[in-house]
This record gives structure tokens, sequence and C-alpha cells, in this order.
């Protein structure tokens, strides 16, 4: 396309940073970089409509250059928005107003592995999965398993506080930080604390853990990793009541046995998305457990979790669709068999506590079923990430025939999602758990924090004076 | 045939693959170039945009559609297994009729349309006798190492193998079919098929995956020809390796030497049962343990041997830095591999790397016992 003279200029200075090869204006650069993994610009592009683009990619080689790019961005007042894999299901990495798109994929280097302290520390823009491998490598494993590892970054494991499949006894991402490296849209670069348990003043390294790029630019990030475990156990459960599986689970948790994984699928999910992808046919509710490490002791809270079970009437299916489970779970999220367009869905994911979480979602349920039966809206749920005091629900709509048009469609989606967040809300959930805020739920931000936002807002602005990043994202 | 023929499961693979991440992180080339566009996505995204009207093929589009090294990676990886280079390579074709492909495609047809490769002016030298076994030798392993093709008889006559040469000098069509060049890919393809009813062979043996890839599955799939049922295709290195285990071929020994590493050649992802036996046939020979690239096994990236070298050179010669990195990275000084158009571009570029390159046929017939 041509430039014109401003922007020839602005493309030309960034060129002088980064290097010609790594500054991109080109048509079919902007197009890809104009979607991520969410729902709302695919159906976009999928119904022929055109999405807001990046004025210029860049691929910025370290943080010094994108210290001058923030330069750069704060001269001309250009968004900044920072792209890791794309993986984000919120909108997160949206050019919504143009400006500059910073792929961070160039910043893809381990840094170092220290196999006595066990940690990793690597630029953010190392692909999760070629991080993984490389720790197999030595016999660790970062235990943040996420199904968008194939192709999301570190960087965007962090941003938005992610989750990966062995959460409910490693932690989500935001747990296995020791330390970063930042990037200020003032152009400051920064290191947080070398470790982070400690009590030299507020533990400010979490601000960047859940901006999504709105405060600055991770650019590295160091990270606790674990040997790989020496045993694992999977086995499966079947409820016949949701309820009773739900308690199993809490009752696991409160009492201090360690799964690693504790999948509960409710009966919808079960008879559908189940079915669909590992080919069982159950009514009820199915759940996978996982044990791992020292062999003997994770048989023995197997055990425990199987007596826990049986107490509240939850069948053993034995080890192999637990296995089964393990050994295809993210075959779920691929084409044809993931939930595609031309369908709408969304995944309207909360967390709460254990005396919440069941009345939350039968209201969730019931809001949306009722409120858009017109449209035959499916509701389905699991319960995946456990903690002691809580659990988090990946609740999700599916309607398979949703209007054509892209902006009745649009609509639709959101009145879907303002009719699940206000149940959320009024029965103490929040509005998210792990796939961030993005575009999608900036405006329920209000609602969920109430007084205390004007003092995010405040804090935005102060470390964001002239609002580049990323801007209409978490609400900013 | 018509790239229009093929057109039927173009959109579909494209709208599955379009919005699909998830072998992101064995892409080579987006590995190298770290461009979302140069990804599966991004190809799957482009073609599906196409169609809809939301961007047009020109110069800059066409050469990201190239782009693609058509090594088969993100298809090996994929647990529904989209044919997403099935589908590039459609559009490629869909690119030619429009008269819209770089030009360098244009060299390259005309090459293969008279001479039947892209490497030299020289016809293809016609099948000789009639056997049991077959051995297709192609143009890479005629024109870009020479001396592979005697080492390879002389280890399968140590078997007991004498096979009659089908294909010596021509393209297996793979480069054809890859640039979007159909009809000529599917011409090579037919003169190949043609070239083993001749030999009247039953059991066809092949040089390298890349070679494999192309019998058994580029020409049913891109290509609607087949081998026949009766002819049972084999890597030469997976007929050697299980004559190593019965005892029927056996290696003197090299003395110590640096560190090695065996190149899983471009295409192996595509043959997944291959990955052990050149490695047992290594170990006859050089004894002490390897040391293991990054990019092994399933994760193979190509090196050599796709027809990036021919339209984006530039990216091909990354590919092969990354390789040569890789194996500076692991601590390899010898690299060990059978593709004669990996062994090329390893070849060219393994002295800025401090490291050896060598064949491992010729290293296997030089140890013969």
């Amino acid at each position: 396309m041509k430039y014109s003279f401003p922007r020839e200029m602005i493309r030309s200075e960034l060129e002088d940073i980064v290097g010609q090869h790594f500054v991109s204006v080109e048509e079919t650069d902007r197009l890809v970089y104009s979607t991520d993994w969410s729902w709302m610009p695919q159906m976009w592009l999928d119904r022929g409509e055109r999405l807001p683009m990046p004025d210029y990619i860049v691929h910025p080689g370290s943080a010094e250059e994108i210290s001058e790019i923030m330069d750069i961005a704060n001269k001309y007042h250009l968004p900044v928005v920072p792209w890791g894999g794309g993986s984000g299901t919120q909108g997160g990495a949206l050019p919504m107003f143009g400006g500059i798109l910073l792929d961070m994929k160039r910043m893809n280097k381990i840094i170092e592995i220290d196999e006595v302290s066990l940690t990793v520390t690597a630029q953010a823009g190392i692909n999760g999965q070629q991080l993984e491998w490389a720790l197999n490598e030595k016999g660790l494993t970062l235990p943040h398993y996420a199904a968008s590892a194939k192709c999301a970054t570190l960087g965007g494991y962090l941003a938005p506080r992610g989750t990966g499949t062995i959460s409910t006894k490693y932690g989500k991402a935001e747990d296995m930080v020791m330390s970063m490296q930042i990037v200020l849209p003032t152009g400051e670069i920064i290191r947080t604390p070398p470790v982070p348990q400690h009590a030299a003043g507020p533990d400010w390294t979490r601000l960047w853990l859940g901006a999504e790029g709105t405060l600055g630019v991770i650019t590295e990030a160091t990270m606790r990793v674990e040997y790989i475990p020496e045993s694992r156990l999977l086995r499966a459960v079947l409820f016949d009541d949701l309820s009773k599986a739900l308690e199993a689970g809490r009752r696991m948790m409160t009492r201090r046995l360690h799964p690693f994984v504790i999948r509960l699928y409710d009966p919808a999910s079960t008879k559908t998305r189940v079915k669909a992808i590992l080919g069982y046919d159950f009514d009820g509710a199915y759940m996978v457990l996982g044990f791992d490490g020292d062999p003997d002791i994770a048989a023995l809270e197997e055990e425990k979790a199987l007596e826990m079970c049986a107490e509240l009437g939850g069948r053993d299916l034995g080890p192999e669709p637990g296995w089964k489970w393990w050994n295809h779970r993210y075959d779920f999220y691929y084409p044809p068999i993931n939930l595609k367009l031309p369908w709408m869905y969304g995944t309207t994911e909360t967390i709460t506590t254990y005396d919440k979480i069941e009345k939350l979602y039968w209201a969730e349920k019931k809001a949306v079923e009722e409120g858009f039966a017109e449209w035959n809206v499916r509701f389905i749920g699991h319960f995946s990430h456990w903690f002691h005091w809580g659990v988090m629900l990946y609740s999700r709509f599916i309607i398979e025939e949703p209007p054509q048009d892209a902006r009745e469609a649009l609509r639709l989606h959101n009145r879907i999602w303002n009719t699940a967040m206000q149940a959320v809300l009024a029965n103490g959930g929040m509005i998210n758990e792990h796939h961030g805020i993005g575009l999608k739920l900036g405006r329920y931000m209000r609602k969920q924090y109430g007084d205390a936002w004007p003092f995010l807002l405040r804090l935005k602005k102060m470390i964001d004076p002239n609002g580049i990043m990323n801007p209409g994202k978490v609400g900013f | 045939m018509t790239a229009t023929r093929l057109d039927e499961n173009i959109l579909l693979t494209a709208d599955n693959c379009r919005y699909c991440l998830m072998c992101r992180h064995v892409c080579p080339i987006g590995h190298v170039t770290g461009l979302e566009t140069l990804t599966p996505h991004g190809w799957g995204l482009m073609i599906a945009s196409n169609r809809r009207g939301l961007l047009t093929w020109n110069d800059e589009s066409v050469f990201k559609l190239y782009s693609c090294a058509d090594c088969g990676t993100c298809r090996a990886h994929c647990v529904t297994d989209q044919p997403l280079p099935e589908t590039i390579a459609t559009a490629r074709a869909q690119v030619v009729e429009a008269g819209l492909a770089p030009p360098a495609v244009g060299r390259v047809a005309e090459m293969l349309q008279r001479w039947q490769n892209p490497y030299e002016e020289q016809a293809p030298e016609p099948v000789e006798g009639r056997g049991e076994v077959a051995l297709f030798v192609g143009d890479e392993a005629t024109y870009l190492r020479p001396g592979l093709l005697d080492a390879a008889l002389k280890l399968l006559e140590a078997a007991g193998i004498r096979p009659v040469l089908i294909g010596r000098g021509r393209s297996n069509g793979y480069v054809a079919s890859s640039l979007g060049l159909i009809e000529i890919a599917h011409d090579l393809a037919r003169a190949n098929l043609e070239d083993l009813a001749a030999s009247g062979a039953r059991r066809l043996l092949v040089l390298s995956p890349g070679d494999f890839f192309a019998f058994k599955q580029l020409y049913p799939e891109r290509l609607q020809l087949s081998l026949p049922d009766s002819v049972d295709l084999s890597e030469v290195t997976v007929l050697l390796a299980q004559a190593l285990d019965r005892g029927e071929l056996a290696f003197e020994p090299l003395p110590p030497g640096p560190p090695h590493a065996y190149v899983d050649p471009s295409h192996s992802v595509r043959v997944k049962t291959r990955y052990d036996a050149p490695r047992k046939l290594l170990a006859a020979v050089i004894p002490a343990p390897p040391v293991e690239l990054f990019w092994r096994r399933e994760r193979t990236h190509p090196v050599g041997s796709t027809a990036l070298k021919f339209t984006i050179p530039q990216f091909a010669d990354h590919l092969t830095w990354a390789r040569l990195g890789d194996a500076r990275q692991a601590g390899a000084q010898r690299l060990i591999s059978e593709d004669a158009g990996t062994l090329k571009a390893l070849g060219d570029h393994a002295a800025r790397f401090g490291v050896e390159v060598l064949s491992l046929y010729e290293l296997l017939a030089s140890q013969l016992r």
C-alpha cells in the first residue's frame, strides 16, 4: 500500500530502531494480525467484513529496542499493542485503533536454566511448547500446561494470568513467576525483585500480571520449574449428580490432597464434548482425577480420593478413561471437532468459593438458556481449576445457527455475555478466571471493582500517561 | 488436470486452519521468520480471505503464499489430519493458472518440462532390464550428490539385492506439485510409474523420506495417481537396518572421532515409522552415542529438498542455518544424513558453522565388511 508522508516518516523511524526487515506495512500481514483467537474478529472476517488493522507490525529484538519504540509511540501518540501467539480468546491483542503492533516472537531466547534452584529465564516471545521441550531435555517441566501451549508465548502466559490443565497442584502461570523484566510505556526498562516471596514493600510485581499489555511490555521472565514427575496416575469417576461431584472435589481440596488435575464435566458437556472427542457416552458428570510424583504417595492419594468419591456415589471407571482424557486433552481444540464458525460460542468462565459455585452454575445456566431460548442456545461447563477455597467454572454458550449478519451476530453475542456476567456478578463470581479481560470484558470492570475501579484508572494514567498501551483493553 | 478440479476441499481445509494455532510450534518457516503470516494459520487465513474477497493475489501476497516450505510438519502434528500443505499447493496451482506465480516458478516449469528435473539440462535415463526390485533414483541423488547412488547400490548388493534403476535423473514430481505446477507434476509422476511398470518390479525402494512421501501420499492425494497395490514401497535405510538386524550386513566401526549427530532429512515427519532405522545403521559404523539435535524426529525441520531453494532461496538458507545452528548448539561436529538434497544444503553452508557433513550411504559403504 502507498503510505502518506507522516506514515512513511514513522515507518522509517521504526526501521531505524529494529531494521528494515523487522517492520512490515504489507497488506497481507496487516490482515493476518487483525484477528486473534477470539470469536468476534473471526466471525467478522468469516462474514467477509474488514477489521481494524495495525499500521506497523514491528518485530523487536530487545527490551532496548522496545524502549525506543515507546519513545516514538509517545511522540506521535500511537497505540502499541503487544502480540505473542495471538491465542487470546478475549480480543486482548486486537489492534482496535491501529498503531504499532509489537510481535514479540523474535525475542525467543532461553537465557538460563538453573538446575539448582529449578528456574528458567527466557525472553517473553518464546513459544510455550518449544520452551517445554528445552526443559524436558533436562528432565524439567514448566508446569503450566495450557491448551494454548503450542501457540502461546511465555509473555502470553503471564499477561492474562493464564491457567493450565495441571494448575490444581502447580498453580497458575502467575504463581510460577519469580521475576520479570518489563518495558514501561514511558520507556524505562525495569526488573521486578528477583524472588516473589519477601517483605520489601508491596508486591508490585503482580501489577503486570493480568494487565494484558496495558501497563507495559513483559520482555523477560524467570519462572519456577519442576522435575518431570516420577509417576502419573490418571483415573475417571462418574457421578449421577453434579452436586455430589462438586462436593467430592471440595473434600479432596479442603482435606489437602494434591491432585494435579480434577476435571469435572457437567452432564451437558459429558453428553456432548466428552462424547464427541473421547467417544464415551456417559449419563452424568464425568470427572478425571490425576495424581503425580512419588509413586507410593500418588497411589495413596488416589486411593483416598476414590474413597471420597465413593462416599458420594461416584463410580470408579478405572484408569483407561482417565488416561484417554489426558492423552487427548488438547484434541478438543482442533478443527473441525472444536467449537468453530459459523457457530456462535463464548467462554464465560468464572471463579468463586465453594459455598457459591453450584448456585452460580445453575443461575448462569438458567439465565443464558432461558434468556436466549429462541436461538436454541446450549450452556455447557466444566470445573477444571480447583483451589482450597473454591473452583473455576469453565462455562460456555453455543448457538449452532446464529444470525448471518455480522452486526446482528455481534450484538447477540454481547447480549448473551451481558446476561451471563450479570448472573456471575450477582452470585459472587469473578468476571474471569484465566482467559483475561481483553476487549470483550472491559465493560464489566467497573461493575466488578466498584469504588476500586477509579483507583485502577488512576494507576493506569500514572504508568501510561499518554494512554498508548493496548487501548480499549482491560477496561482502560 | 486443473487446479479447479482440486478446488472442492480447499475452502474447507483453509477454513479449518485459518483460526487454528495448534501446529504453530512446529512450523519451520514460522520459527525462522517469527512472522504470524508465515505460519499454517496465516496461510489458511490468506487462502480463506482470498475466497471471501478480503485479499487479492498480488506480488506481495503471492510471495507469502509461496513462503510455505511444504514440509508436511503441520499436517503430521494435526490431530485431525488437515491437509493444509495440499491446500496450499492447490492455491498455488490457482495462482499459476491465473498467471500470477513468481517468475522463478516459470523457470522451474521450463526446466521440468524440457528435462524432467530442475538441475541439469539432461534427460532422465531410460529403464534398463527387469527385476523383482526397483530403486527410484530421482533427480537430487543424481545431480546433487552423485556418489550417493553408487554407495547405496553397493550396500544393497551386500544385502543381496540388485535393483533395476528407475527415474534416474527425473524429479519425483514433488517440486512441481509444491509450486502449483500440477500438470507437470502429474506428467512426472506418471512417467515414474511407467518406469516402475516397465521394470516389472513388485518392490520399490527409495533413497529418502521425500521420495517415500511422493509415491505413498503425494501421488494419490495431489495427483490422483497410485502405486499398484501389488508393489511394496520401502526406504533403503529401513531395508538395510532389517538386514543388519538379521546379520546379513556387517560394518567396520570407525575410530573414535568428534561428536556426531544424525540429521533427519526433509519430509521425515511424513514417514512416521522411519526414525530409528538410519540411527541404527549409523550406530553400526560410529558406536559412540550421537548427540541429538533439538529439531529431530517428529519435530524435524526441513533442510534442502523443498521448492523454496528455487522461489525464496533466502528462506531455504535460513532453514539450513537453523539446522546448522542447532547442531552447533548441541555440540555436534559431524552431521550425517542420507538425503541428497539435505546433504547438499547442509554441505553448502557447513564450513561457516565449523561442522563436517557426511553421507550416510557413503559412510556405510566405506565401512562394509
